[in-house]
């Protein structure tokens, strides 16, 4: 708990005006969108004609929908394969760079890169690798006498997506949790190691816990990226004529937002993501409560 | 040395052995996958189209033609990658300006509702962006600033929970005594401000910056949903995606647009290595 | 003399100050097109010589078709609807039912002289029961295609007006190239598997099936299941038409990228197709056991609610539907000009691609209207995405028209 200083003068002023954008950002920006799209997923408006009330149409609509149903069923799917993949492949290149000092800058620059690069060049250049007789995968596989993969056909192309996001994600977790595991005083593990602990036990024992912040943090910005991911979706599985093969929440809500003009249903779409991501969060802030283990 | 701390020992240097190999053979391995994809992508971008589908790491009969097709007959790239330098810059320099605004506002000084307003705006870190993206339109095209850049980059300078929390705590692990002493020397709250505390805190800023700054050059839905089809002003990853469709099956040219897009965010990777790294961890201690 | 010339001047300077009376003297409109970039260098001619006629400017894009309608439905959201946008008939109820567009009848009834000479069928897409609310500006039909310089290296004789979905299927299979991998390099017959127009509707058609129902409630396409089967044999069995995964390595037209012997489409190929390094020609499409069928569909323009500039924008429809305009963009050669004169005059039949462009114009004769509905455009996509699993092989032809038809018939009724 840090003191505070009490204002004076014209200090209350300043103040106002230090925080007046937030303020404005509060109101117009997050909570006034929120409850905005709430009341426009009320009505039917499409931008052209003035919206009309039709209570909670949007939403049976949404539910009975299958398309509603597949996109979500996609949208979790995903995240299912991707928050494990992602965490883990930061994790151990983490862990791996941590105990190895040679090269380390190098190599943790090198793993770091793709974080940094347009998602969108990186689908695109996925897109180019995944080609079906001529990209790079299928003709390394073909060379071996591996049968070609259709890496963007729709029974691989969830695990194609995930693949080259993964790739283009995981330098930043990885740097998280370097940092983290560098942060891990010494002296803990020279005293575990004159009590004759094995390096697994120290892990499990020391490493781990102490780096659950830094995990927690990871988990929830990596879900909350799962759940709303839309560049390697649309660079990687749109068709000419608009569609997705693996459409997921998103998509669809730009697809009924701002192609067939049906705001009212867009916005219903949104608001269902935003419960399941606020339901996602709150099961991660409970089990917060109980597994990470913060260092005082 | 007896016999057993001797053989105890070449176990330890047989398993340091090991483990040394394997982490080389990840590390390596790592590398391989890490680098591959921009390898291929820069031999398929000196490649002939007929000479695209060959397989071959290194091109040969090795030629230029993409990259100045891109300056030639397909120029919108360059401007596109001009529009997202544009529009990350000033969401930046939005979001640093606004977020130290209000961090500093949470952090030294006390006033009526500050622990409410605070925890709305934490609140609001579970609002997803999707929710504001047809109300954000709405607003602006009754602004009429549907068409332009103006969307893409003026909502960040309404502050943000992440950035706002992050120079918070940051600004909390500064010691206090600093802004007391200024206090008793009769210095206002802008002047602590921007004296004092906001040079002080240049990691979080830079921190802040770099997040900001990356999370808008890849953005591609808001600019998708403001700017679909408008070459000329439209960001680098909706020209892209429409290159990807005009341009479908030239793989060599498409590949030289990829290089075009990533090629800036090297040099400035390159240049300034250790800063964005640090402060990309910065993020993850707070 | 003085003072009358001095006065005449200030009236027009007035006029031409005050901008909104002075509409037919300048001032400017926004007219939007889908297309390529070469159909925008045609478009942006025929601005260049509207402004000479006119003294109206023309703010005219060309925008690709998979951003086009994202792009219209923005500027709507802006509140600055071009005066003039391009609309497919099949998508024109859609519109309609949002109360976008703007009648046209009150101009036609001013000057009927516009829609004379237009062919009936073309019209009918944008007629209501108050009148025009959009005109058709060209049509295509589809015909096929075939790519002379495969057909000479398989031995195979080039397909015929006489031909039978046998024959091509049986064409198609000897044209499918398989390397010594296995893998397959070159396709017999490259279709658009997704929207009916390319090559579905035709084949239903041509056995004698329908599309939907009468009153647009029902999708009736797969009730015949025979010409589902042969296009199932050709896929699954000869593995002579590939998938969109298979196809989009080369590029959005396998037949551009010489991969594929034929291809099934209308006009709008020509231009681009002129450009191609091999010889090519057209044939009528196939007979099916009904008989010849084959798809015509209208582009036409149509008018925003609330445009600024509605007179102006009317007067470059009246500048397209004229027999210069339609003879400028007949002699480009994307389509068939609405214009039944200009159709069947030299600027369309003599145009500079040496192929019989007479065939697209009698294919009227045994063409069925691509079906234009309130909703065609969600009910198209659920087809097309149902469609695609054609190509999985664990899924069975009954399954996959099955799940396409139950999407298309939720997608009908969800309208209103």
């Amino acid at each position: 708990m840090v003191d505070r200083l009490r204002l004076k003068g014209t200090d209350s002023w300043w103040m106002f005006l230090l925080l007046l954008p937030t303020l404005v950002g509060i109101l117009l920006g997050t909570v006034g969108s929120l409850l905005a799209s709430v009341a426009i997923s009320f009505t039917n408006w499409n931008n052209v004609q003035p919206a009309q009330w039709v209570g909670w149409k949007n939403y049976i609509d949404s539910f009975t929908d299958p398309r509603f149903g597949d996109t979500l069923l996609n949208t979790l799917k995903f995240a299912g394969l991707y928050i494990p993949a992602s965490i883990i492949a930061a994790l151990t290149a983490a862990l791996i760079l941590n105990g190895h000092a040679k090269g380390r800058g190098f190599f943790r620059a090198a793993f770091f890169f793709p974080s940094l690069t347009s998602s969108v060049a990186v689908a695109l250049v996925f897109s180019w690798i995944y080609s079906l007789d001529n990209g790079i995968l299928n003709q390394i596989l073909t060379f071996f006498g591996a049968p070609a993969v259709n890496w963007m056909g729709k029974e691989n192309i969830l695990f194609s997506v995930t693949i080259a996001n993964v790739w283009g994600a995981v330098g930043e977790g990885m740097i998280i949790f370097l940092a983290a595991l560098q942060a891990v005083p010494a002296t803990y593990y020279e005293a575990a190691r004159m009590e004759g602990a094995g390096k697994f036990h120290i892990f499990r024992r020391i490493t781990f816990p102490l780096i659950t912040p830094a995990l927690f943090f990871q988990i929830v910005i990596v879900t909350v990226n799962a759940l709303q991911a839309f560049e390697y979706i649309y660079m990687l599985t749109r068709r000419t004529q608009g569609e997705s093969s693996m459409a997921t929440v998103v998509y669809l809500i730009y697809r009924n937002g701002f192609r067939w003009f049906n705001m009212g249903l867009a916005s219903a779409q949104a608001v269902l993501l935003a419960v399941v991501i606020i339901l996602f969060m709150v099961a991660y802030f409970r089990v917060e409560k109980k597994l990470v283990v913060y260092d005082k | 040395m007896t016999n057993r701390t001797k053989s105890s020992w070449l176990n330890e240097v047989f398993f340091t052995l090991k483990t040394q190999v394997w982490v080389w053979v990840a590390l390596v391995a790592g590398l391989v996958v890490t680098a591959g994809p921009f390898l291929w992508m820069v031999s398929t971008s000196f490649k002939f189209p007929a000479q695209q589908f060959d397989g071959s790491l290194l091109p040969w009969p090795i030629t230029l033609n993409n990259y100045i097709r891109l300056f030639t007959s397909a120029p919108y790239l360059l401007a596109e990658v001009y529009n997202s330098l544009e529009v990350s810059v000033l969401s930046t320099v939005g979001q640093v300006l606004t977020c130290a605004m209000a961090g500093f506002a949470f952090s030294v000084f006390q006033f009526r509702g500050r622990n409410f307003l605070f925890g709305v705006l934490l609140l609001t870190l579970v609002i997803p962006p999707q929710v504001t993206l047809i109300p954000n339109f709405i607003i602006f095209s009754h602004l009429g600033l549907i068409g332009t850049k103006i969307p893409l980059w003026i909502v960040s300078f309404l502050g943000g929970a992440f950035g706002t929390f992050l120079l918070r705590q940051y600004f909390a692990s500064i010691p206090f005594e600093l802004a007391e002493a200024a206090r008793m020397d009769g210095a206002s709250l802008m002047r602590i401000f921007v004296r004092i505390y906001f040079p002080l805190s240049k990691p979080a800023l830079s921190a802040l910056a770099i997040l900001t700054f990356t999370g808008s050059w890849n953005e591609l839905i808001r600019p998708l949903v403001y700017l679909p089809s408008n070459q000329k002003l439209t960001t680098l990853t909706v020209g892209l995606s429409l290159y990807q469709a005009q341009y479908s099956g030239q793989w060599s040219f498409l590949m030289a647009c990829a290089v075009i897009s990533i090629l800036p965010i090297l040099l400035v990777f390159l240049v300034a290595q250790k800063q964005i790294i640090e402060g990309s961890a910065l993020t993850g201690i707070k | 003399m003085k003072t009358r010339i001095l006065f005449a001047v200030l009236v027009l300077g007035l006029l031409a100050s005050c901008g909104e009376p002075a509409k037919k003297l300048g001032g400017s409109i926004t007219v939007l097109n889908w297309g390529t970039e070469t159909e925008g260098k045609v478009w942006n001619e025929l601005a260049k010589e509207f402004t000479t006629k006119t003294g109206i400017n023309v703010n005219i894009e060309t925008a690709e078709w998979s951003v086009y309608w994202d792009k219209i439905s923005t500027l709507y959201a802006a509140n600055t609807p071009p005066e003039v946008f391009a609309m497919d008939a099949p998508l024109f109820r859609d519109w309609l039912s949002r109360d976008a567009l703007q009648s046209l009848q009150p101009y036609i009834d001013k000057d009927p002289a516009t829609v004379e000479g237009l062919y009936p069928a073309s019209l009918k897409a944008y007629k209501t029961d108050t009148g025009y609310f959009g005109l058709p500006r060209d049509f295509q039909t589809i015909v096929l295609y075939y790519n002379k310089a495969l057909f000479d290296k398989a031995g195979v004789k080039y397909p015929t007006a006489d031909w039978t979905w046998e024959d091509l299927k049986a064409a198609a299979k000897k044209l499918t190239v398989t390397d010594a991998k296995g893998k397959v390099t070159q396709w017999g017959f490259s279709p658009d598997l997704y929207d009916i127009e390319g090559f579905m509707s035709s084949l239903v058609w041509s056995y004698g099936g329908e599309i939907v129902s009468p009153d647009f409630k029902k999708t009736v396409i797969a009730d015949k299941l025979e010409p589902w089967k042969l296009l199932w044999s050709m896929v699954r069995d000869d593995k002579s038409i590939p998938s969109a995964e298979m196809a989009t390595q080369y590029g959005s037209d396998l037949f551009v990228a010489g991969k594929s012997a034929m291809i099934t489409s209308g006009h709008w190929s020509v231009p681009d197709y002129s450009q191609l390094p091999f010889a090519w020609d057209v044939v009528p499409m196939p007979k099916g056991p009904a008989g010849r069928a084959t798809s015509v569909n209208s582009a036409g323009f149509v008018m925003a609610k609330k445009s600024a500039n509605p007179d102006a924008g009317w007067a470059w429809i009246q500048f397209i539907l004229s027999k210069d305009g339609q003879t400028k963009l007949a002699q480009l050669g994307f389509a068939i000009p609405a214009r039944k004169e200009v159709a069947e005059s030299q600027a369309f039949l003599g145009q500079s691609v040496k192929i019989d462009h007479k065939m697209f114009l009698d294919a009227i004769e045994y063409a069925h209207v691509k079906p234009g509905f309130k909703g065609y455009d969600a009910w198209s996509s659920a087809f097309g995405d149902a469609m695609t699993g054609i190509f999985d092989p664990t899924k069975k032809m009954e399954d996959v028209l099955g799940t396409a038809v139950t999407g298309a018939d939720k997608a009908l009724a969800a309208q209103k």
